[in-house]
């Protein structure tokens, strides 16, 4: 396949494209979903296809087929120069890219045991223990459980001589369950919603994820749900779970730290952001204890790789220091902009789209102190657990997510469950309210594998470290 | 540029799997895709691309048994392979008690208009000249950002029962956001089945309008407001209504928000919802995604709630027969209304705005999403052109709002009705035609700085 690439940065340069990379790629996936014991859906896909970028003129042109033999290869990098050169027909300022290494190199995410050789009456049948445990819950209605298995691999060449192997391994699992009763529903998940944990790893993180031994604590939980009163609405403390902190930053600081969006690219779609290119350095994006790092480093997430989408050696960047806001994340087309070269993060939803600036691994760094730890120095508030909804304005600034389950504290003790919690704020006064953040124990590096963004719309999968932590002076229980 | 692969060879390449020996029953869905998008910001093409790509997705049924492959082949190899794999997959898994059977043969409807040579062979000159147009009606500091993509699909489904169903479509669609000045932006788009009904120059005046008198927004108190909303705005309602309340399973689970409310008022009486797949003015297939001929299903009717969508399987639940609103296997959400159609009353929005003593108008609603299934509640945020209306009149830009409010509440709500519907999208794959709303309360539980 890195021939394919090859081929047709080759077919690009003779159609006169002043530089082309282009990747090759196989995309496979396995996915089982069982409910109350019963095989809801199994299926396996597989894509495979090249993508060849092009600049001429200093314009970008892209074009992509599934169909791999040399007359076809040969096509598509002469249409993604014609692309180019249409884009010419308006004025504008030519691209300019920040300089790279051309490395030639091969590259396999971490993977003890391939998800894809276990058995898959082995997998069928721990979903089927999962939900059977489940279902020994009185009160509960539904009782759910995937797996999700995803390997992409890919053959990047560019004009400049790069010439470069990828293989990463994903694999995740999840339950939940549901309760049904007088005109209510509540659900329960574990260990996070929307299909669970996934990690970059092998069958065996499946193996750690505690699925079977979990399963009846989260049908109690849902069940019990169903009698909770509703979340109060209120101003309070609010300490909320990792997997909750997982998309806390995602929302609210992936995505506005992400350059192209604050140069306007994405204006029209996902919105911009309320940051600015000249704010390194000047803004304060939270409290003291507010440290976010981007790691495409970090062993086990979905932002791990060796090189991103247009041959940029993996890095490891500070984005907030101490609550100031430090770094984007920023491309070989948009670095300049911050007198910067590139920090790796472009990446792409596979050999039919355009590489895009994407969150590599966003985490909040670990400070000290247990959940329990930080529960018990708590006189009164709310503690959420495990996203259900999220909405978030086009800069990024006003936010509201809904939690699966949340409890009163009460002089550092948990006591009543409340169903339906949810909670809003400002971005920066928010993280600015942050006085807890928990320590190395309680850090967890999650998997977020269906980032939305780009036209056409492109899913992103990236990773978030992410410890509990605690805000004050928070409105809970919108309505 | 490509062009269809046609019914004769997705038979032929259809065929591959469905010969495949020692199982019950065998079904190929087949999509072939290509298309451009030029995308633009800071009033420059930005990314453009194109491509290309053919899948099919193949279901085995084996005792009772279902197993599901797919892959991007148009072989008849690639499709016995997948099929061999579909059957593999379906060899582990216990029989499905509720497993419905394939489509019967059943003949769906021939829907003109519904593919476009012009729009499937569009050229990236083309759209850049369109772009270009757009964004010649920028106002001095303004620049307009977007995408203009056109697109051609057709998709096909054959089986082992003998019906077999292909279909082609295209579809064109030019949205953009215009800002600048002192703060502030604009928004407009169009949707369609053919770029000869793309105006550039239109959709770019109706942004720039808004932008330019969307300069210097003043923060409003958070309340309940009536509210104008635009079809842009009113689709978010109606899409999210789709999903939390007309979708098949979890009508017939208990899970949706009208379950056991069939014949009951749900909302005003001067409101109807129906989804109709064959109605020439919507897009797609006349078929759903497992050979089903789409039929019209009335939703809401006088604001009564009639009945939701099914596919093969749900419908076998509910006792019924499969409306067509098939998703592609597996597909364990259910089948959900893409189509939906709102019907439409007698006013205008500037006789709406003269009817409004203090209010909102709404263009469209941003990043929405369900707070609670089972009260149709929804929060989301107001974007590019939010304005208060006073004494009859829109007297300025404001801040936007965060709502978060009941869809059927809202509905229940509505005092007028746009004469005239337009066709908009929530979700992919989706096309709505709805109309502007004046609805006399809405929660707004939040403001943002901009």
């Amino acid at each position: 396949m890195l021939d394919v690439a090859k081929m047709a940065v080759e077919a690009a340069r003779r159609a006169g494209a002043d530089f082309a990379d282009a990747r090759a790629g196989i995309d496979e996936t396995e996915s089982l979903t069982v409910r109350n014991q019963e095989m809801e859906g199994i299926d396996r896909d597989t894509s495979t296809g090249v993508g060849v970028r092009v600049l001429v003129g200093g314009r970008w042109g892209f074009a992509a087929t599934s169909r791999l033999d040399d007359a076809e290869v040969t096509r598509t990098a002469e249409l993604a120069v014609q692309i180019a050169k249409a884009a010419q027909r308006l004025p504008g300022d030519p691209v300019r890219l920040s300089p790279v290494e051309p490395a030639v190199d091969s590259w396999r995410s971490q993977m003890a045991e391939d998800p894809f050789t276990v058995p898959l009456e082995e997998k069928v049948a721990l979903l089927m223990e999962a939900t059977r445990r489940m279902q020994t819950v009185p009160g509960v209605t539904f009782a759910e459980g995937g797996l999700d298995f995803f390997r992409r691999s890919t053959w990047f060449a560019s004009s400049d001589g790069a010439a470069i192997g990828q293989v990463v391994t994903q694999s995740g699992g999840g339950i939940e369950a549901v309760a049904v009763g007088d005109g209510d529903m509540q659900r329960r998940s574990y260990p996070n919603s929307f299909r669970g944990h996934i990690k970059a790893a092998g069958y065996e993180h499946i193996r750690t994820l505690g699925l079977i031994e979990e399963a009846e604590r989260i049908g109690r939980e849902a069940v019990d749900l169903l009698a909770a009163p509703d979340c109060p609405s209120e101003v309070t403390t609010l300490i909320i779970d990792s997997g909750q902190m997982e998309l806390q930053i995602h929302e609210s600081i992936g995505h506005p730290i992400e350059l192209d969006r604050v140069l306007g690219m994405e204006e029209a779609y996902a919105g911009s952001s309320w940051l600015s290119p000249g704010d390194r350095g000047k803004v304060r994006y939270g409290s003291d204890l507010v440290s976010i790092t981007a790691d495409a480093t970090l062993p086990g997430g979905l932002g791990t790789f060796a090189y991103d989408d247009e041959g940029v050696p993996a890095h490891s960047t500070p984005i907030i220091v101490d609550g100031m806001f430090q770094n984007f994340l920023t491309s070989r087309e948009t670095a300049h902009v911050v007198g910067q070269t590139s920090n790796a993060t472009s990446r792409a939803d596979g050999w039919s789209h355009l590489p895009l600036i994407r969150m590599t691994n966003i985490s909040i760094e670990p400070r000290q102190g247990s959940l329990s730890e930080i529960i018990g120095d708590t006189d009164d508030g709310i503690f959420m657990m495990t996203n259900s909804s999220w909405s978030i304005d086009d800069k990024r600034i006003n936010f509201q997510f809904g939690c699966e389950a949340a409890w009163r504290i009460e002089h550092g003790r948990l006591t009543t469950m409340y169903k339906n919690p949810n909670y809003t704020g400002i971005t920066p006064e928010f993280w600015g309210s942050c006085d807890a953040v928990a320590g190395r124990e309680e850090w967890v590096v999650w998997g977020t594998p269906n980032c939305g963004k780009g036209q056409p719309g492109q899913v992103g999968r990236v990773g978030h470290g992410a410890s509990p932590g605690r805000f004050r002076g928070v409105q809970v229980g919108v309505r | 540029m490509p062009g269809l692969i046609g019914p004769d060879r997705f038979r032929e390449v259809a065929q591959g799997a469905l010969e495949l020996t020692g199982v019950d029953g065998v079904e190929v869905l087949f999509m072939h895709d290509w298309g451009g998008l030029t995308r633009f910001a800071k009033s420059e093409i930005h990314q453009s691309i194109f491509r290309e790509d053919t899948g099919i997705r193949v279901r085995v049924v084996s005792h009772g048994r279902v197993g599901v492959a797919a892959a991007n082949v148009a072989t008849p190899e690639g499709a016995l392979k997948a099929a061999k794999s579909a059957k593999e997959l379906a060899e582990v898994v216990g029989p499905d008690p509720m497993w419905p059977g394939l489509a019967p043969v059943a003949e769906a409807p021939q829907v003109d208009g519904r593919y476009d040579e012009t729009t499937a062979g569009s050229s990236p000159e083309s759209r850049a000249d369109a772009v270009a147009a757009l964004i010649g009606r920028c106002e001095p500091g303004f620049t307009a950002a977007g995408a203009y993509e056109t697109q051609a699909i057709e998709i096909g489904v054959a089986n082992t029962e003998g019906q077999f169903c292909w279909a082609p479509s295209t579809q064109a669609s030019l949205t953009t956001v215009i800002n600048g000045g002192d703060g502030g932006s604009g928004f407009a788009e169009t949707f369609g089945a053919r770029v000869g009904d793309v105006d550039p120059e239109a959709i770019g005046g109706r942004a720039s309008d808004k932008a330019v008198r969307s300069q210097e927004p003043r923060a409003l108190d958070a309340g309940v407001y009536p509210v104008i909303l635009e079809p842009a705005a009113t689709v978010t309602l109606v899409g999210f209504l789709a999903f939390v309340g007309f979708a098949g399973r979890s009508y017939v689970e208990g899970r949706s928000c009208f379950s056991g409310k069939a014949g009951e008022t749900v909302v005003g009486a001067n409101i109807d919802l129906w989804d109709d797949g064959g109605d020439p003015s919507t897009l797609g297939a006349p078929f759903d995604f497992e050979g089903v001929p789409k039929r019209r299903v009335s939703l809401v009717e006088g604001g009564v709630f009639r009945d939701a969508v099914y596919d093969l399987r749900t419908a076998k639940q509910a006792g019924t027969a499969s409306t067509g609103h098939g998703l592609p296997s597996p597909n364990p959400e259910g089948p959900f209304p893409l189509n939906v159609f709102m019907g439409t009353g007698d006013a205008t929005v500037d006789e709406m705005v003269a009817a409004t003593d203090r209010g909102v108008l709404v263009t469209r609603f941003h990043y929405s999403n369900v707070v609670n299934p089972m009260e149709s509640s929804i929060t989301g945020m107001t974007r590019d052109g939010t304005f208060l209306i006073e004494g009859g009149e829109i007297v300025g830009p404001v801040r936007n709002f965060r709502f978060t409010q009941s869809i059927v509440e809202a509905l229940s709500n509505v005092s007028m009705i746009g004469r005239e519907a337009e066709l908009a999208s929530e979700f992919f794959f989706s096309a709505s035609r709805v109309p502007a709303l004046k609805i006399e309360a809405f929660n707004f539980s939040g403001v943002s700085d901009h």
